[in-house]
């Protein structure tokens, strides 16, 4: 039908409506970003700042911290996400199946590691993965490893860890969406590919997949976000510095610590701030693009 | 109760105008059946006079007065919705006693007025239940319960019994034409399905593409439809259009030739058309007779026969028109390749070939 | 055929077809739940840990000590003595409490108003508000700390509070589950005389029990973990969060893992209660909102 057209006082009662929201959103998040987009073009300490134009951009390039914080972000984005992605849509398509025993308490137990608060969780993490935890323990009691990992020390295993820690937080969270989703797709469609001969991994593979998509890319997109802007995992990790060696660094922390941490150069970490904004953007678009209907293109 | 009065009212959604200029008046206690196929504006429409659309132009008067901008509430009117629209988190007395909370109505004085709208419906056992713990069939009556309370001058049904089934759809079309002998009520009560409206109404309004096509009582649509678009929508089966030309005008009427069936010719008495038109001619399925028995004989070629016991349905061809024939006795028919019939001029109608009736 | 004997013969077709034709479907069948097994274990151990931690000392904890210790007393008193536990806890609770109701009013109202009163300009609203769902929160910390400390409200409950009112995400999940509130339900409501602030209140809130219900745990559960921002605005010890002074126990060179672990499990106990107490809305509200 037709989009009806509303007459004056419905109208109005619209806007009533939107308006506490709006109004929030325009001095909370709209007028901060509008100035931080003005301010990644101005220079100097503190608030002590005059406009430099592309200074700042200059100085990402030179600068080897920012260099190191995108490298970092960007393994996390590139490992963490599709592992998460594939590990909850696999869950979630077990747990469909109707005729599985325990489904509810599968379901709450892989739901429940995103009902732990950040700090609990992090420190879970860090003291069953200190140098004589129990994780260290349980690996050379089963012959996986000869020696004890530094978790916490080692660059590498410190971007292991960083990864293990929020896949095991959101999997349960994204396999959610992906149950609710499932839910909703009829059942006599994989019955009618059943009586058709269609395989188990055909049905997964040309039924469950397409009907998901628009769900996928929804969480798909929400992640990237998520795993651009980390911070709070790498913060309480490494105690703020990112550490071993900038090894965890992420570009939301080298903001904080530039803003915070060090001399305070609004003006710059601003610009990193869009870095992130900018990136966001052009990994949706490319999320967006792989995930559109060849068939409609 | 109250009578109600349209004069030349319009809706337009941007450019799009779905009610072109409707005019109606509706006597006071008349039950009148809003039919058409669908996307009509029968809804649009009955939403219009609740209030739910508003009205871009034209008059809508309930009792006398002016309604185009009254409040829903304020206009005396109740609706039945198709889905019901139950309140789900309330139970049926609370459903039912909702608008007078609203209306400042005294406790003691909503409780009396539910209790005597469930009695005439018989839903006291059902007072405290919630909406999902009733059948499709009591939740309706819940619906109308609601309606009633409110004590309204014009109640408004849309499509009220589409989401029942069949056998539950005629109890409740019963139940609400008693309902209203016993309510002497206005009812506007839309519908798409024709039989709900020969049944239920005094008045049924025809409606397609937002205009009336024709307003009358259930029997003079059937007997002396307005226009081929009226003839083919109300009866069931529908009615048979055969393609047909004029020959010869005499004071006897109007001849036709049947092209189709062998060019077979048929007087009938109507003064329209002028030789040499392609018209058509509406013949309905009971009105074929038995061969010889009418003015003209057509043979076609039968493709199925359904009985049904008392009555039987023949479909039947010729000349590449399909024609359906209702008959009481024809069994043996079955077995038969053709058929004979035949048509009698006055139980047979024309039209010219932009849908007008020809008289 | 009876129809009796019609439902005994398709329960039998049922049940032959959940038995896996062939032994490869046994094989699968076990690995499901080997997967799964696996999963739930790895989810729950850490919860595990963390309670058992909290009765052991911190050289324990850090040797992997994970069977119950005889330092719960030890850890309750050194957590107590040393974090103002009423106060902090308070301190969080209010900031929770407060900012997830005023984000459901706040942002449930918006996305009703968004599906129910559709007009052009606020669908290009709209659509912008969902490209700014994709800006970090770090692109608006600076200016917003700044502002804060302009208004002088740096330091208190409000400036945590306030930038996270008005959530697009929120907006965008209540607006998805609108569209499966039956709008006969509101025309009914309209007929009935209400008016639309009455029609929301009355009639949306309470048939979207489910909608809020999932909303309740997501906003409260990111309110109570929130960590960046609070970080930023809360500067002195008594006004800070259980998360905050959590955080600042492990930033310790040595930290005591059996206090911390201890008040971990303090802080988790929150979300923990408000998840089961409504985790069956919870799905039914995230089932709405994939619709």
């Amino acid at each position: 039908m037709a989009q009806a057209r509303l007459d004056r006082r419905e109208n109005i009662t619209g806007w009533v409506f939107i308006a506490p929201a709006l109004i929030l959103l325009g001095l909370f998040m709209i007028y901060p970003i509008v100035w931080s987009l003005w301010m990644s073009f101005q220079v100097g300490k503190g608030m002590n700042l005059s406009f430099g134009g592309f200074a700042n951009i200059l100085r990402l390039t030179k600068d080897p911290v920012f260099l190191r914080a995108l490298g970092n972000t960007f393994t996390f984005f590139i490992f963490q996400v599709p592992i998460m992605i594939v590990l909850a849509l696999l869950f979630a398509v077990a747990l469909n199946d109707s005729t599985l025993k325990f489904r509810g308490f599968f379901r709450t137990a892989i739901f429940l590691p995103c009902a732990t608060s950040l700090i609990a969780y992090s420190t879970v993490f860090k003291s069953m993965f200190a140098i004589d935890g129990v994780v260290n323990q349980t690996l050379m009691q089963l012959h996986l490893i000869g020696e004890p990992i530094s978790w916490l020390g080692d660059p590498f295993w410190a971007k292991v860890l960083i990864i293990m820690a929020i896949t095991w937080r959101w999997t349960g969270y994204n396999m959610i969406f992906y149950l609710a989703a499932l839910q909703n797709i009829d059942r006599s469609i994989y019955e009618a590919a059943r009586i058709d001969g269609v395989p188990a991994w055909a049905r997964f593979r040309y039924l469950t997949i397409p009907m998901l998509k628009p769900v996928i890319l929804f969480t798909t997109v929400i992640s990237t976000i998520g795993t651009l802007q980390l911070f709070d995992e790498v913060a309480n990790f490494t105690a703020g510095t990112g550490g071993p060696s900038d090894s965890t660094l992420t570009l939301s922390l080298y903001i904080y610590n530039l803003t915070f941490k060090f001399m305070p150069s609004f003006g710059y970490s601003a610009t990193v701030s869009w870095v992130i904004v900018v990136l966001v953007g052009i990994l949706s678009f490319l999320q967006f693009l792989i995930a559109r209907d060849r068939r409609t293109s | 109760m109250s009578s109600l009065k349209l004069t030349d009212v319009r809706k337009t959604y941007g450019k799009l105008e779905v009610i072109k200029g409707v005019n109606l008046e509706i006597k006071s206690k008349e039950f009148v059946v809003f039919v058409g196929p669908s996307g009509c504006g029968k809804s649009t429409l009955l939403r219009m006079i609740a209030g739910l659309e508003h009205i871009t132009a034209g008059d809508l008067e309930i009792g006398g007065q002016r309604m185009n901008d009254v409040d829903p509430s304020k206009r005396g009117i109740a609706m039945v919705f198709q889905s019901y629209a139950l309140y789900p988190h309330m139970t049926v007395r609370e459903n039912m006693g909702f608008a007078l909370r609203f209306a400042g109505v005294a406790k003691e004085q909503i409780a009396r007025q539910v209790d005597d709208a469930a009695r005439i419906l018989a839903l006291g056992p059902l007072l405290d239940r919630l909406p999902k713990q009733l059948s499709g069939g009591q939740r309706q009556r819940v619906a109308i319960g609601r309606a009633i309370v409110r004590n309204p001058q014009v109640f408004l049904f849309d499509e009220p019994l589409s989401n029942l089934d069949a056998e539950l759809r005629v109890h409740m079309r019963i139940e609400i034409a008693r309902l209203h002998k016993e309510l002497q009520t206005t009812i506007i009560y839309v519908t798409h399905d024709q039989v709900e409206a020969m049944t239920l109404a005094d008045t049924i309004v025809v409606l397609r593409d937002g205009i009336i096509e024709q307003v009358g009582a259930p029997l003079d649509l059937y007997d002396d439809p307005a226009n081929q678009f009226v003839a083919g929508f109300i009866g069931s089966p529908q009615m048979n259009f055969l393609a047909a030309v004029v020959t010869e005008k005499t004071a006897a009427g109007t001849t036709v030739a049947l092209p189709n069936h062998g060019g077979v010719r048929l007087t009938l008495p109507v003064t329209g058309g002028s030789v040499g038109d392609k018209v058509v001619l509406g013949v309905r399925a009971e009105h074929f007779g038995l061969p010889g028995a009418g003015d003209a004989d057509l043979t076609l070629n039968i493709d199925v026969a359904e009985h049904l016991g008392s009555t039987s349905y023949v479909y039947a061809n010729a000349g590449g028109e399909a024609l359906v024939i209702e008959r009481e006795e024809s069994r043996h028919e079955a077995s038969s390749e053709t058929i004979t019939v035949s048509i009698s001029s006055g139980k047979a109608y024309l039209f010219d070939s932009k849908g007008a009736r020809l008289r | 055929m009876t129809v009796s004997s019609m439902t005994t013969t398709v329960d039998r077709a049922v049940a032959q077809s959940r038995v896996p034709a062939n032994p490869w479907g046994l094989v699968r069948r076990a690995l499901v739940y080997v997967l799964l097994s696996l999963a739930a274990f790895v989810s729950i151990f850490p919860f595990y840990w963390m309670v058992v931690g909290a009765t052991n000392t911190s050289a324990d904890i850090i040797k992997g000590k994970s069977s119950l210790g005889s330092a719960l007393i030890t850890n309750a008193t050194a957590f107590f003595t040393q974090v103002d536990a009423v106060r902090i806890f308070w301190n969080s609770g209010v900031i929770a409490v407060v900012a997830t109701v005023l984000t459901l009013a706040i942002s449930s109202l918006a996305g009703y108003g968004f599906e129910m009163f559709r007009s052009r300009v606020r669908e290009r609203i709209f659509g912008f508000l969902l490209l700014l769902l994709s800006i970090p929160f770090a692109a608006m910390m600076v200016p917003l700390f700044v502002m804060f400390s302009q208004a002088k409200l740096v330091n208190t409950f409000a400036a945590v509070i306030l930038p996270t009112v008005a959530s697009i995400f929120i907006i965008f999940y209540f607006r998805q589950t609108t569209k499966a509130f039956p709008t006969e339900l509101r025309d009914a409501a309209r007929i009935d005389g209400l008016k639309e602030w009455q029609i929301f209140l009355y009639v949306y809130l309470p048939v979207m029990r489910s909608t809020y219900a999932a909303a309740t745990i997501i906003v409260f559960m990111a309110n109570w973990n929130n960590y960046l921002w609070p970080l930023v605005v809360l500067q002195t010890a008594e006004n800070k969060t259980i998360t905050l002074i959590l955080s600042g126990l492990t930033a310790a060179y040595t930290p005591d893992y059996g206090l911390i672990l201890f008040g971990t499990v303090l802080a988790t106990l929150p979300t923990l209660v408000i998840f089961f107490l409504l985790q069956r809305r919870f799905v039914e509200g995230m089932l709405g909102a994939v619709k």
